[in-house]
C-alpha cells in the first residue's frame, strides 16, 4: 500500500511539472506573437501556428493523466482538489495559447500595415503586461500562494486599461487615416487577445486559491442566492403568508 | 563428622578452574577467529592471537587511520571537483537513467525544480537524456523569448559507470555569442554602406556635372556633392573619434559641474532645436555636483544625447535635460517624448551603425556613431548608461558617473 501511495504523489508531481511546462510554453509564446506581429515576420507566424500543435499534445497527455488518476486512485480532499484544478488549468493554459495563435493569424490578416510607434508601443506594454499575469499565475500555482492567486485579479486592472488607451489609440490612427477600417478592426481584435489571457491569468489565480482553500468566488453568489431564498421563506411566514412555490435556488438560476 | 564440606569444597573448586580454562579456550579461540575476519576485511597483517589484544589494537588503529586519511583526501577531491564545476558557467547535469539527477553544478540549480523559460530547458535536457541513452549523444538549440531573450544549447551525452548507464548534460547560453556574431557581421555591412553611398552619390553628380550648363542645376549639384561629401567626412571624424576612445581611457581629468556641462551642451544644440521648434528643459541639479573625468568627451556624450533627443521628437514636444545625484553617483539624464525605441532594439542601439529605422535615419541624418561614442565615454569613465524608452511615448537616456565629493562652489553649480 505505501508503495502505491508514493507512485500516486509521484503521478500528480508529475502532473504539477507538466502543468508548469504548459505554462512556460503560454509565456514564450506571448511575447513570440507579438514580435512575429511587430516584425510583420510571416514565417515567424506559420512557425508559430505549428508550435501551437506541441502545446496542444500537451495539454492533451496532462488531461489524460488527470483522468487516469481520478479513475485509478480515487483522490480525496486537496488531492483531489490538485487534480481538478490541473484539468481546469489545462483548459484556460491552451485556449491563452490559442490566443496567442490568433495574433499570429491577426499580424497575417495586416501584413504590410504600418503601425504608428504609439500603437506599437502600446501592442509591447500589452503583451509584457499578459506575459506577465501568466507568470504570476503560475507563480502561484508552483507556490500555492492563494494569496498570490486572487491578487491576480486586480493585477489584471492594468492590463484593462492598456487595453482602453489601446483602442483609443486605434481609433486615433483612423481618423489620421494612418490604418484602415479593415486594419482597425484587426488591431481591435488583436487587443482583445491580449486583454482575455490576462483574464485567463485571472480564472487560474482564482482556481489556484480553491486548489489552496476550497473556495471558489462563484460561492459568494450561491450564498447569497441561498440566503435571499431562506429571507423570502421566513419573511412570508412572518407576516402569515405561505406563498405555493418557493423558488428553489436552480429555478432562480435559472431567471 | 560427614565429608561433606571438604567434598563439595573440592567440587567447587574444580568447577571453578575448568570453567576458566574452557572459558579461556573459547575467548581465545573467538579473539582469533574475530582478528582473522578484521585482518582479512582491513586488508591488513594482524599479529598472532598470542601476542594479545594490545598489538592487534595498534596495528588495527594504524591501518584505520590510514583508511581516514584516504577518505580525507577523496573529500578534498570531490569538494575541489564541484568547486571547479561550479566555477563554470555552463550547467552541468549528471543525469540517473532513470530520471532523477545526481550531480549538478551551480549554474545548473535554475533549472531544478524551475518555472517559466527555465522549466522548457529542463525539459528540454530530459527528453535529450533519453535520446542519449538511445542514440548516444543529442544536442538541441532553444529560442527562449524570456524576456529576457536567450539562445540555450542543450546537450547530453551517455557516461558509462560502475552502476550503470548515467547521463551528461550541458546547458550553455550562447546569448551574448549571437549577439556578438550578429553586430560583427552587421557591422561590416552597415560600414561598407555608410561609406560607398556616399561616394556612389559623389561620382554620379559629377558625372551629371560634367553635361550640366544651366547654372540653376549646376548650383544644386554642387549643393548636393558638397551636402554628401560633408556626410561622409562626418561619418569618418565620428569613426575616428570611436576609435581614439577605445584605444585610450580618458587622459584630461578634471572636475566638471553637471550644471556647467548641460548648459555646454544644450547650448550646442539649442540652434538645431529651435529650427524642429523643440522646447529644451534644463535642471542642473544639486548645487555643486560634480564629476570628474575628460570634458570634451563627456561634452560630446551628452551633446550627442540631446541631439538625437531633439531628432527624434516632434514639433512641440520637450526634451529635459536634467542632473541629480543617486547614492555616489551622478545621473545626467535626457528625456524625449518622441518615437521611442521598439523593446527588441533597445540592446543593440549602442552598437556602431545600428539603425532601429533605416528609413528615418535617412531624414534625420547622423552618423549612426552618437551612441557607441556615448557608450565609450561612459566605459571610460567607470559610470554606465541605462535606457527606459517605449514605443510611441519616448525614451530616457541616463548616465550615471562616479560623483566626486561635493565642492562648495555656490556660484558654479546653480541651478539653471
Amino acid at each position: 500500500m505505501p508503495e502505491q501511495r508514493k507512485s500516486f504523489h509521484q503521478e500528480l508531481d508529475e502532473i504539477r511539472d507538466d502543468i508548469v511546462r504548459l505554462g512556460a510554453l503560454v509565456s514564450e509564446f506571448i511575447p513570440r506573437g507579438t514580435e512575429v506581429l511587430l516584425s510583420n515576420d510571416m514565417k515567424g507566424a506559420q512557425a508559430l501556428i505549428e508550435a501551437d500543435d506541441e502545446l496542444d499534445a500537451l495539454s492533451l497527455r496532462i488531461e489524460e493523466q488527470c483522468y487516469h488518476v481520478l479513475a485509478l486512485q480515487q483522490p480525496m480532499a486537496s488531492d483531489l482538489r490538485a487534480i481538478v484544478t490541473a484539468v481546469w488549468l489545462t483548459g484556460e493554459l491552451e485556449r491563452s495559447g490559442d490566443l496567442m495563435v490568433n495574433v499570429a493569424k491577426g499580424a497575417r490578416r495586416i501584413y504590410g500595415v504600418t503601425l504608428d510607434p504609439r500603437l506599437r508601443g502600446l501592442i509591447e506594454r500589452m503583451s509584457e503586461e499578459s506575459a506577465r499575469l501568466v507568470k504570476l499565475a503560475l507563480d502561484a500555482y508552483s507556490e500555492r500562494n492563494a494569496s498570490l492567486g486572487v491578487a491576480i485579479d486586480d493585477i489584471d486592472d492594468a492590463l484593462d486599461a492598456l487595453h482602453g488607451d489601446y483602442i483609443e489609440a486605434i481609433f486615433e490612427s483612423h481618423a489620421t487615416h494612418d490604418i484602415g477600417l479593415q486594419a482597425s478592426v484587426q488591431l481591435a481584435l488583436i487587443g482583445r487577445y491580449y486583454e482575455r489571457i490576462g483574464d485567463h491569468a485571472v480564472n487560474i489565480g482564482q482556481r489556484v486559491q480553491y486548489m489552496v482553500t476550497g473556495w471558489l468566488p462563484e460561492q459568494t453568489g450561491a450564498a447569497r442566492l441561498k440566503a435571499r431564498a431562506l429571507f423570502e421563506t421566513t419573511e412570508h411566514e412572518a407576516i402569515g403568508f405561505t406563498p405555493v412555490v418557493v423558488a428553489s435556488s436552480e429555478d432562480e438560476a435559472d431567471s | 563428622m560427614t565429608p561433606v564440606l571438604p567434598v563439595a569444597i573440592v567440587v567447587a573448586v574444580v568447577t571453578v578452574v575448568v570453567t576458566a580454562v574452557v572459558t579461556r579456550y573459547f575467548s581465545d579461540r573467538r579473539f582469533s577467529v574475530v582478528s582473522k575476519w578484521l585482518g582479512q576485511r582491513l586488508e591488513v597483517d594482524l599479529p598472532p592471537p598470542a601476542s594479545g589484544p594490545e598489538a592487534a589494537i595498534a596495528v588495527i588503529d594504524r591501518r584505520l587511520r590510514a583508511i581516514e586519511g584516504g577518505a580525507d583526501l577523496a573529500r578534498a577531491q570531490v569538494v575541489r571537483l564541484q568547486g571547479a564545476l561550479d566555477g563554470l558557467d555552463q550547467a552541468v547535469l549528471v543525469i540517473d537513467g532513470e530520471g532523477p539527477v545526481i550531480d549538478r553544478n551551480r549554474a545548473a540549480e535554475p533549472f531544478i525544480e524551475a518555472r517559466h523559460a527555465d522549466a522548457l530547458v529542463g525539459a528540454a535536457v530530459a527528453e535529450l537524456v533519453d535520446a542519449a541513452l538511445q542514440s548516444g549523444g543529442a544536442t538541441r538549440t532553444l529560442e527562449l523569448f524570456g524576456p529576457p531573450r536567450r539562445t540555450v544549447v542543450v546537450s547530453t551525452a551517455p557516461m558509462p559507470t560502475e552502476g550503470g548507464q548515467v547521463v551528461v548534460a550541458v546547458v550553455e547560453d550562447i546569448t551574448e555569442l549571437r549577439h556578438l556574431e550578429s553586430v560583427r557581421t552587421d557591422f561590416v555591412a552597415n560600414v561598407s554602406h555608410e561609406l560607398r553611398t556616399p561616394v556612389g552619390a559623389m561620382s554620379l553628380l559629377a558625372e551629371t556635372l560634367q553635361d550640366a550648363e544651366d547654372p540653376e542645376v549646376v548650383a544644386r549639384l554642387t549643393g548636393r556633392i558638397q551636402a554628401e561629401a560633408m556626410r561622409v567626412s562626418a561619418t569618418i571624424e565620428d569613426l575616428l573619434e570611436l576609435s581614439r576612445l577605445e584605444g585610450e581611457a580618458s587622459t584630461e581629468v578634471a572636475t566638471i559641474f553637471a550644471a556647467d556641462l548641460i548648459t555646454e551642451a544644450v547650448d550646442r544644440i539649442r540652434p538645431a532645436a529651435d529650427l524642429a521648434q523643440c522646447q529644451l528643459v534644463i535642471d542642473g541639479g544639486p548645487e555643486g555636483l560634480a564629476l570628474e573625468g575628460d570634458h570634451r568627451q563627456l561634452l560630446s556624450a551628452l551633446t550627442n544625447l540631446v541631439d538625437n533627443a531633439v531628432k527624434y521628437s516632434d514639433p512641440g514636444q520637450s526634451v529635459e535635460v536634467v542632473a541629480s545625484a543617486s547614492p555616489g553617483m551622478v545621473v545626467l539624464s535626457v528625456t524625449d517624448h518622441g518615437i521611442g525605441i521598439p523593446a527588441r532594439d533597445i540592446d543593440r542601439v549602442f552598437e556602431r551603425f545600428y539603425r532601429v529605422d533605416q528609413a528615418r535615419s535617412r531624414t534625420t541624418g547622423g552618423t549612426g556613431l552618437g551612441l557607441s561614442i556615448v557608450r565609450n565615454v561612459v566605459t571610460n569613465h567607470d559610470g554606465r548608461v541605462e535606457i527606459d524608452s517605449r514605443l510611441g511615448e519616448g525614451s530616457t537616456f541616463r548616465l550615471f558617473f562616479p560623483q566626486v565629493r561635493r565642492v562648495e562652489d555656490g556660484s558654479r553649480g546653480t541651478q539653471q
